[in-house]
Formats: C-alpha cells, structure tokens, sequence
C-alpha cells in the first residue's frame, strides 16, 4: 500500500505496518507467526512425525513421554494436535484467497461496470446469500465429498456475498470519482483503470477481508471436521473435538483442551489483527 | 398501509422490493435445482463413490433420472408450484413434511436464544457505545471478541459436557419434544441449555456490530439538540434506538438464515431432530433430494423474512419509505 487511502485526514503521513496493529495487533501477528512454524515443522516432519502411531493405552493421561497424553486409540495426542495446525492454515489460507477471488472480482466487476453486469451480479448475491449458508457447506460436502480441497471449495464458492457487497459498493464509490472518470475520459483501458485505480484503494479492504475470511474458513473446516468432512488423512482440531468432545464429562479433559485451546487461539489471534486493520485503515 | 405520501413515491419501493424477493426465489431454485441437478447425478452420490458403473445407471433408471431434462424440468416446475419438493429416495417420505417435522424442535431453542442474543447484544452495544474506549465498553468488546473467537464447537460442547453431564444443572433425557405428552415446563426445561448456547454463541459477534451502529448513530447531532432542551438521557437514548432501527433490523434479516436452519452442532451434541439434524442426516445418507429441497425451502422462507423486515423498517423509519433502501 505505498498509495495513502483518500479522505482520511486525521491520519496524516505513512504510519508503519507495525504502528498501525499496536501492542495487542502484534503480538497476535507473532501468534500467528507461531502457528505457521509449528505448521511447517509438522508437515516437514521436524515434530509431531509419529501422530498415527498406537503408543500408549487409551485415553492415558499427560505425563511422562506424552506431554499432552493420549487420545481414545492410545495415539500420541500432543503430535495430533501439532498436525492439526497445518490443516486449519491450509483451509484458512486456501479458502481466504478463494473467497477473496470470487467475492472480490465479481464485486468489483458489478461495482465498476454497473449497468445490467451490476444488477444481474446482485440478483445472483442475493439468492445465494438467502440460501442458509450452513446448508450451502453441507451440500457441498455432500457433492464434493471430504478432504481439505473440497473443503476450500466449498467456503470459497459459498461464501462470498458478503464480500461481493462490501467491494461492489467501494468500486462503485470510486468509479464515480473523480481521477478514474479523468482517465476514462484519456482512454484508459479498464484493465490499467483496474490496477491502477481500483486494486490500490481496494487494498486496504481486501486485505482486512482477508484476514476475517481467513477466520471464517478455520471455523468453517473446524465444523465440516466435526462432521467428518475435512482432511481424511491428517488429524484436523474439529476432528478431534468429535471424536473426543463426549468424554469430557468423565473427566477427559485433555483432547478437548488439545483441540480447542489452540483452535480458539488461532482464531482469536487472527481476529485481533482484522480488527487493528481495519480501524487503521 | 403507507400514510399515503404526495405523489405515493412511498407506494412503490415496498412493490420494489416485493418483486424482486420473487426474483430472488426464482433464482435460487434455478441455481439449487438446475445447476445441482446438471452438475451432479443423484444416483452417484447416494451409492458414494466406490459404486460400480452399472448399479448407478440401474438406479437412475430406477429414479427417472435417464428420461429427458425437459421432461423432468416440467415435473419439477408442476411439482414446486404444488408446494411438492418431491420424494427423499433414502429416507421413504416426502421431502415437505420432513422438514415440516424438523421445524418445531429447531424454533424452540433457536427462537429464545436469538431473541435472547439480541437484546443482550443491543443492550451491551448501546452501554458500551456511550463511552468508547471507556472501562464498560473495553470490557464489553474484549468478552465479545473472545466469545466470537472460540468456535461455536467449543462453546457447545463443553457447555453440554460440563453443565449438562458433569453438574447436572440442566435436564438432558427427554428430546424429542414432538408428540411427546410433556407438560410446558418440561419443554423450556429442555430447550433451556441449548437456547443459551444458542445466545452465547450469538452475542459476541452481535455485539460488536451493534456496538458500531450505536457509535455511528450516537454521534448524531440530533441527539445533542435533544439534550440541549434538557430531555432525560433515557429519552434520548429511545430516540438513538429508534434512529437506529434501520440497521438493527436489517442485522435481524442477515440472521434469519441461521435460525431456519438451527445450530448443527447444537442439533447434533443434543440429538435434537431439528432442520440441523435433518441436514446432517442427508449428509450422512447421501441424501441430494432432500438437501436440495432444505436449501430451496429454508431460502424461501428466508428471503419472506427478510422482506417482511424490509417492510417493518419502512413503518418505523420513514426515511426508508420515500428512496427505497438507504
């Protein structure tokens, strides 16, 4: 974002990455930081390698060896947890970037060209945003079948409405301003008006909606996990929840702390900085 | 209804709007029915994908499926303007009464618990709005982002477990509700666990977002006028809700697609046979028929609520009457 966002006169000069998240927004960015170490150290194999394997008795508790114990088939529960993050930053980053070339370009699409483009774009949001978004995800599920890829399809081809709404009306904001009616009127093309005058001053609510999608995707995979339709091969946080969440009443508390301690952290942790971003920008 | 306003611009934004809720309608059964339908065979799905080749085309035989598009197209338009969404092939029944079945345990918790998470979310909104960046308004965002971050897994799930199983402060035998000869304390003590959930669940993203309609309208200047003739702050504080009826109804309409369908999770850790469950079901079952018939029923009644709100929000707010949505 080298170009200042326009009309915003009580923030005077370029303000830093850094300064704009503050204490709380960076600490949540090194949360996040954290999680995509522990992510790529799990999938490189550097910790959390033997997470099929049968080590211990069912449901042992935390102690020595397993430092986070064992799950309902005596498998290492710390390492399950570890090979959790990748799929979560895997939907979360796979279905923010879908969610944000659907919404994002028809939104701009509609927004800029207006016209018949605008009201067939709008009448095609509008009945899939009345689809109830839960049904949607279960349908899709149920097409698609389980997997982390079906599961980015699935919230980045349902998902969008909101997104589409938020860019239609900031590109329709723009395209009536002033220096993109001036290159208009010079002949720019709408590719070069695209890039040069919309995707700047789009910047700053793509990228605080990509944050929020990238919340909204962990959610969502925590969910189809529960139901058994996210990854099938590695160990997925709602999965756990699933298959552990019953035995917390008998006292089983470590799966469930395992799987949501760091599920909600995530997600908390993401949120924050949405929430910097976008009273930065 | 209108007043009647000069020259009735009021007449025709609500027609407007009517219209293109049809519009809307139309729509969704064209993307639900026709491009599911053109994209996916029945057959396939409901055998799963280890079927062998010949068995699908016996079963869409069976089904009807091999007969022409244009035929079963005809069917599906006579049969949607009879209110018949057609047969769930897994499940034996009609997929209308189905969900007609599903409806009453869903509304009795997700009814009470959107109620429920809306008037706490406006009401913390509004208290946390008069002073922001003050103790109350700190105090109250931080509780709602935490409640929004944790995913709505977590809150039900350990809700169940530990205020349910563990402490025994809420009833757990007794769903399904339908049909059971219960009296009505039985019933709110039932649903009583999962309508909080349902709120807890609820209430921190709704009160962030009304929290920034009320700063938003706090900061009107109409409301310093009223206070400079020295009405009582409760009274201004009326008119800040009135002004803000507007986006808290549209915020309402955004949720209504929720509370058709009810919480999964809720549904499922509960055994609850509402439109959730009913949904998990043709998940499980590989039921398309009847997905495809949830999705086109609960949009339509959806996009009925929704105008229905619109409609309110003309009466109260008469800004909206004249230019349609602002």
């Amino acid at each position: 974002m080298k170009r200042g966002h326009s009309g915003q006169p009580e923030r005077s000069g370029s303000v830093g990455a850094g300064q704009r998240l503050g204490v709380a927004g960076r600490l949540s960015a090194g949360v996040l930081a954290a999680f995509v170490v522990i992510a790529l150290g799990a999938s490189l194999g550097l910790w959390g390698a033997d997470y099929h394997g049968f080590v211990a008795d069912p449901y042992a508790p935390p102690g020595a060896g397993l430092w986070l114990g064992a799950d309902a088939l005596g498998r290492d529960l710390g390492a399950r947890v570890l090979q959790g993050a990748q799929v979560s930053l895997a939907v979360g980053l796979g279905g923010a970037l879908l969610t944000l070339a659907t919404g994002g370009v028809l939104g701009a699409l509609a927004g800029f060209r207006g016209g018949l483009v605008d009201r067939l774009l709008v009448a095609l949001t509008d009945a899939v945003a009345a689809i109830p978004p839960l049904i949607a995800l279960l349908g899709g599920a149920l097409i698609l079948g389980p997997g982390v890829a079906s599961v980015i399809v699935i919230i980045g081809l349902s998902q969008w409405t909101g997104l589409f709404r938020s860019v239609r009306a900031e590109a329709r904001r723009l395209a009536g301003a002033d220096f993109v009616r001036a290159a208009e009127a010079m002949g720019a093309t709408s590719l070069h008006q695209l890039r040069v005058h919309l995707l700047p001053h789009l910047a700053p609510l793509l990228l605080t909606s990509a944050v929020l999608y990238f919340v909204h995707a962990i959610k969502v995979e925590a969910l189809l996990a529960f139901f058994g339709q996210s990854s099938q091969e590695l160990p997925s946080w709602g999965g756990l929840l699933a298959e552990c969440g019953s035995e917390l009443a008998r006292g089983i508390w470590w799966p469930v702390l395992g799987a949501s301690l760091p599920l909600a952290l995530l997600v908390l942790a993401a949120q924050v900085v949405a929430d910097r971003l976008s009273d930065a920008s | 209804m209108d007043p009647g306003y000069p020259g009735s611009v009021g007449r025709s934004a609500p027609l407007g709007r009517v219209l293109s809720s049809i519009v809307t309608v139309v729509l969704v059964v064209v993307i639900v029915f026709g491009i599911v339908d053109a994209l996916v065979d029945p057959a396939a799905v409901a055998l799963g994908q280890g079927a062998a080749p010949g068995e699908v085309e016996r079963l869409r035989a069976a089904w009807g499926l091999d007969r022409p598009w244009t035929t079963r197209l005809g069917e599906l338009v006579v049969g949607l303007a009879s209110f018949d969404l057609g047969v769930s092939r897994v499940q034996q029944a009609p997929v209308s009464s189905l969900i007609g079945q599903a409806f009453a345990p869903t509304l009795a918790y997700a009814l009470p618990g959107m109620l429920l998470a809306t008037s706490l979310g406006i009401g913390g909104g509004l208290a946390a709005a008069r002073r922001v960046g003050g103790a109350v308004d700190r105090a109250l965002t931080g509780v709602a982002t935490a409640l929004m971050s944790t995913s709505s897994l977590i809150l039900v799930i350990v809700g169940h477990q530990l205020l349910a199983h563990r402490w025994g402060l809420f009833s757990l035998v007794g769903w399904p509700l339908v049909g059971a000869e219960r009296g009505l304390w039985t019933l709110v003590g039932l649903a009583l666990l999962p309508a909080l959930l349902w709120a807890l669940v609820q209430v921190g993203p709704d009160l962030r977002h009304y929290r920034s309609v009320f700063v938003r309208e706090l900061g009107e200047p109409y409301l310093d006028g009223l206070r400079s003739r020295g009405i009582a702050e409760g009274r201004v504080l009326r008119h800040a809700l009135r002004g803000a009826s507007a986006p808290i109804l549209a915020r309402i309409a955004g949720r209504l697609p929720h509370l058709v369908v009810g919480s999964l999770v809720i549904d499922q850790v509960f055994n609850i046979p509402g439109v959730g469950g009913l949904a998990i079901t043709a998940l499980r079952t590989g039921d398309l028929a009847l997905c495809e018939g949830l999705a086109v029923v609960l949009a339509i009644i959806t996009i009925a609520g929704q105008l229905l709100l619109d409609l309110a929000a003309a009466a109260i707010d008469p800004r909206l009457r004249a230019g349609g949505r602002r």
